[in-house]
């Protein structure tokens, strides 16, 4: 199609639909949506109207949001200049998957990676805010990149979970449908995914097989789709270990550290100034999540648009364990309206369910808070998927935000007009399942790059193999015993829902990437992640932390800097 | 491997109580504590209240435990601290229980157990308070916790929600410590605290208590920095257009206790679904044999002398079930059915085989009552009743009933009720 007949049709279509305030332009392969509306979901529709399925086009949203001030990105309040003149090879931007495990992969080269992450920690975002599934890939259609990535990426889920000491499960997913009528329809679907689209394994399975294999579903399930491949892992464990493994071999990770410019020149980036001093990289990878467009357009190169989607998640009981033990869902015929989809029902590798997630368009990046509105939302459809499914089973829920393009693929390319970076953008769900995959793929093209200018030799002290810290509970009894007789702390049990010993909460203390908060705590070793929510355990942690590190205890935050738990000694503290 | 008679789990009043009777009826105990220290809960409750009904004086929490430790070192009765008990398995042989502690991992084979494993709180995501996870929400127990244990001001502007008795004593003990605590919001109509809590904590310092009002937000990225307060109707969900703002550092939650029965359930334990503790016997003995419960762990009890109390019994009936004829078995047990009119009723059956001269019951009414008549059935014949006069949800009450001469078998049905009013 034309440039200008294309154009035309948008501004027709665009015109229709909400008269003359919005209009777009095409420039390039760049689909730019511009004017004004009062209405968040009204900016999403028309963007969604612009997006033509040609490969490299992408829409870009100049839709001004009227009466509203889009809240800023959070950023560390501190500066300092521990990274100033630094002029590492790489730069990657972003603690997620993407960014941790793309510096991984990095480190087979002999490079110098430098990984700067905003938050305190690293998975505090996206990757630390979504279910862990490992996805089949059976819902993507041929042709996308998230299609391409997810079935590579599936495939090495054993042998990095293996390497990283990760624990995976490949629990396998159901798909259950109550009509009968659905099955023609169904089988052929099944069909083209298995001979077209590759997923080769997935298959469907008979009502009275289904019942077999988990009685806890909809009896009603009159067959199911089953995928074999899917599995669950934890979504910040694995990000951790990743960027671990990459700090081992030697990457920097620096946390606290908000990009908050760029100086650019002739196509290239010449310098990136964070709070913690100005850095001059060789090459640049943007892996910053729903804030990507933000470094796009600092970098001189924003070809698309971020929006952001919520999803809330409950996490049940063990208790509530036994009731699905894999990965299950309903489906109707009927067609979904757009997102507002209502999740699965997943057993995690700890043994939890986790219920969601949904899907609500926000402009709010960093909004984090949840709603009563969606945990309910997501069990009025789940409970058609197991009718045990109880919300008094429910210890906790989180909501996370993903990173879409308006085209729901992922970027992942150099960039157009700027010379030294690769975007890994879009990357929203199944983005921990694609992860290995684009984390090879962006890590030989920036090799490619950096290559451009003389030979860039492998990392022989590559180690690929990460040691997590030992669960001891899962242990079998005689090493159990032997662990604690080497070292007592891993006999002196300090979380009792998920019986953590003081010996991990130390471990943690230790790690490569130790944050000595009760969260990160927390999100390595697991206190407070049971029923009781950290009740018990949560002073005994932050004692642990207090010893361990000579920080007073009434300085021992929850999280970020701000979050100090005690304010301090009693009959000492002015209030 | 060690043998005992009894091996008691929980080093709480509950626990300590049965190790002690357990062991003056001649049984070879051990009792297992998770934490570093016995006492259980009671170490942090430094308010006093404790041992009214037992000692028929004042103490405090560690006061009180302190005189049941004594006689538990006195009897010499063997026990461990820190070591955390992984899984129980029972055999012909007895019961197998497996723990850990800072020696490693250890074993144990026991007759008969008594959980003595105590409740735990509920936390703002049960509730359904929703928001950001900022620091500065705390359950009552974990900011006693920092305060009594280790000296730490966990608050200085707080909002309390519950009026649970540790929310109170919470209020009361944070307003001394120099915080403001600018009020207490309860959920239901009425207040779920004891009366002298109420007294003793609120009205003494001025403090508002709110009812029929519950938190629904909290907001804050670091630190808590307020709370949104709604209205609630008479199903207690929140009346849209009655939010409110308040700017606060703190929320301390005191909504609620739970029973910790996860080792019984491992067991195969049934509970009552409305003590949320096993269903038992007058002897305390669960469904299970061999497996006894006490304390907060089969129900939740606003006075530490029942904790002790059923304690006791259940530590004598333990002692005594290696010595169990098979006469006693076959005798079985009875249900006891509470009408909806009782929010709960321990114990929920009568042992047969046991002596039925001096049953204890513990009851709480499912209503606010003036006047109230509690009245016992045996197939449709009333045995027994008794007048009360302010019979409310959060009061429990005890009462004792001899059930000798009423010829009770395994097919009797018994009924326990409550009717408004005085009538007998």
């Amino acid at each position: 199609m034309k440039r200008a007949k294309l154009e035309r049709r948008l501004k027709k279509n665009l015109r229709t639909r909400f008269g003359p305030v919005v209009n777009a332009s095409v420039e390039g392969r760049i689909i730019r949506v511009f004017g004004r509306l009062s209405n968040w979901e009204d900016i999403v529709e028309a963007c969604s109207m612009c997006v033509m399925r040609i490969p490299g086009f992408h829409v870009v949203n100049d839709i001004e949001l009227e009466g509203t001030d889009l809240p800023p990105m959070r950023k560390p309040e501190f500066t300092d200049d521990a990274l100033e003149g630094r002029k590492p090879d790489v730069l990657v931007i972003g603690g997620g998957i993407s960014g941790c495990s793309i510096a991984r992969e990095l480190t087979r080269w002999k490079l110098d990676v430098l990984l700067v992450e905003k938050e305190s920690d690293l998975a505090l975002q996206a990757s630390g805010r979504n279910d862990g599934e490992v996805h089949p890939g059976v819902d993507l259609n041929k042709g996308t990149l998230k299609q391409k990535y997810v079935v590579k990426g599936n495939r090495m889920f054993d042998r990095v979970c293996r390497e990283l000491d990760v624990p995976f499960r490949r629990c396998g997913q159901y798909v259950g449908f109550t009509e009968k009528s659905a099955l023609p329809v169904v089988r052929l679907y099944v069909w083209h995914r298995r001979h077209i689209c590759k997923i080769s394994d997935t298959r469907i399975l008979s009502g009275r097989e289904l019942k077999k294999r988990e009685p806890g579903l909809n009896p009603r399930f009159r067959f199911a789709i089953y995928n074999p491949s899917a599995g669950c892992v934890c979504p910040y464990g694995l990000t951790i270990a990743y960027g671990e493994n990459a700090a081992a071999n030697g990457a920097q990770i620096s946390l606290d550290t908000a990009v908050l410019g760029m100086e650019v020149q002739d196509g290239g980036i010449r310098a990136v100034k964070t709070n913690r001093g100005t850095v001059r990289p060789k090459l640049v990878i943007n892996a910053a999540g729903v804030f990507a467009e933000e470094v796009a357009a600092m970098a001189g190169d924003r070809f698309y648009s971020i929006h952001p989607r919520r999803g809330t998640n409950s996490i049940l009981d063990k208790k509530a364990g036994s009731l699905v033990k894999s990965i299950a869902s309903i489906r109707t015929l009927t067609k979904n309206t757009a997102h507002t989809k209502g999740g699965g029902i997943l057993h995690t590798v700890h043994h939890n369910l986790l219920v969601g997630p949904d899907a609500v368009e926000t402009f709010e990046k960093e909004n984090f808070a949840t709603e009563q509105i969606s945990v309910d939302r997501v069990f009025e459809k789940q409970v058609k998927t197991a009718g045990g499914l109880s919300k008094q089973d429910i210890i906790t829920y989180f909501t996370g935000v993903r990173a879409a393009a308006f085209e729901e693929d992922f970027i992942i390319e150099k960039g157009r007009k700027t010379r030294n970076l690769i975007h890994c953008a879009g990357i929203q769900s199944p983005g921990l399942t694609t992860a290995p995959a684009v984390a090879v793929d962006v890590a030989k093209m920036a090799v490619q790059m950096l290559g451009a200018s003389g030979k860039i030799e492998k990392n022989e002290r590559f180690s690929p193999v990460r040691k997590g810290i030992p669960r001891v509970k899962d242990l079998p009894t005689d090493e159990r015993d032997r662990l604690i007789r080497k070292n007592p702390d891993y006999g002196r049990i300090v979380c009792r829902c998920e019986e953590i010993s003081k010996g991990e909460i130390i471990e943690a203390l230790k790690s490569p990437i130790a944050i000595p908060t009760v969260d990160g705590v927390k999100k390595r070793v697991r206190p407070g992640m049971g029923r009781c929510q950290g009740g018990f355990c949560m002073p005994l942690v932050a004692q642990i932390i207090s010893e361990y590190t000579g920080i007073p205890v009434e300085d021992v935050c929850k999280s970020g800097p701000d979050s100090k738990i005690s304010f301090g000694k009693t009959k000492e503290v002015l209030l | 491997m060690t043998d005992y008679d009894v091996l008691v789990i929980g080093g709480g009043p509950g626990g300590l109580a049965a190790a002690v009777s357990a062991k003056k009826e001649g049984a070879g105990v051990l009792l297992i504590e998770r934490e570093a220290r016995l006492g259980g809960i009671l170490k942090q409750c430094i308010h006093d209240g404790f041992g009214l009904l037992r000692f028929g004086e004042k103490l405090t929490g560690p006061e009180y435990v302190e005189r049941f430790e004594e006689e538990f070192h006195k009897l010499s009765i063997s026990y461990e601290v820190q070591t955390f008990v992984t899984s129980v398995r029972k055999t012909e042989k007895g019961f197998y229980v497996y723990a850990v502690n800072a020696k490693g991992v250890r074993e144990y084979r026991t007759k008969a157990m008594v959980l003595a494993t105590g409740c735990r709180e509920r936390t703002a995501k049960q509730v359904f308070i929703h928001g950001t996870r900022p620091a500065g929400v705390f359950t009552a127990g974990t900011a006693q916790h920092f305060v009594n244990l280790m000296g730490q001001m966990p608050a200085r502007r707080c909002v309390i929600l519950g009026s649970g008795d540790i929310g109170l004593i919470m209020a009361r003990r944070l307003t001394l410590e120099g915080a403001k605590v600018l009020g207490v919001y309860e959920v239901k109509p009425v207040p779920s605290g004891l009366t002298r809590n109420l007294v003793q904590c609120l009205e003494d310092y001025d403090i508002p208590l709110f009812l029929s009002h519950t938190v629904t937000r909290v907001f804050g990225t670091g630190r808590l920095t307020g709370v949104e307060i709604a209205g609630v109707d008479e199903r207690m969900r929140p009346i849209p257009g009655t939010e409110r703002y308040v700017e606060c550092d703190t929320l301390i939650l005191s909504v609620g206790l739970i029973p910790e029965n996860e080792m019984a359930e491992s067991l195969g334990v049934p509970l009552d679904i409305r003590t949320k503790g096993p269903i038992c016997d007058n002897r305390f003995m669960t469904e299970a044999d061999g497996v006894f419960t006490c304390g907060n762990a089969t129900h939740v009890n606003d006075l530490v002398d029942y904790v002790s109390e059923s304690g006791e019994i259940a530590g004598r009936a333990a002692a005594s079930y290696k010595k169990r004829t098979g006469q006693e078995s076959e005798k079985g047990r009875v249900m006891m059915d509470a009408d909806a009119s009782l929010q709960y009723l321990v114990p929920q059956k009568l042992n047969l085989g046991s002596d039925l001269g001096k049953v204890i019951l513990y009851f709480r009414s499912s209503r606010v009552l003036t006047e109230g008549t509690l009245t016992v059935a045996v197939d449709g014949q009333k045995i027994f009743a008794r007048k009360y006069q302010n019979l409310k949800p959060p009061e429990m009450e005890r009462l004792e009933i001899d059930f000798t001469g009423q010829c009770l078998t395994k097919e009797s049905r018994v009924l326990v009720s409550i009717a408004e009013g005085g009538g007998i």
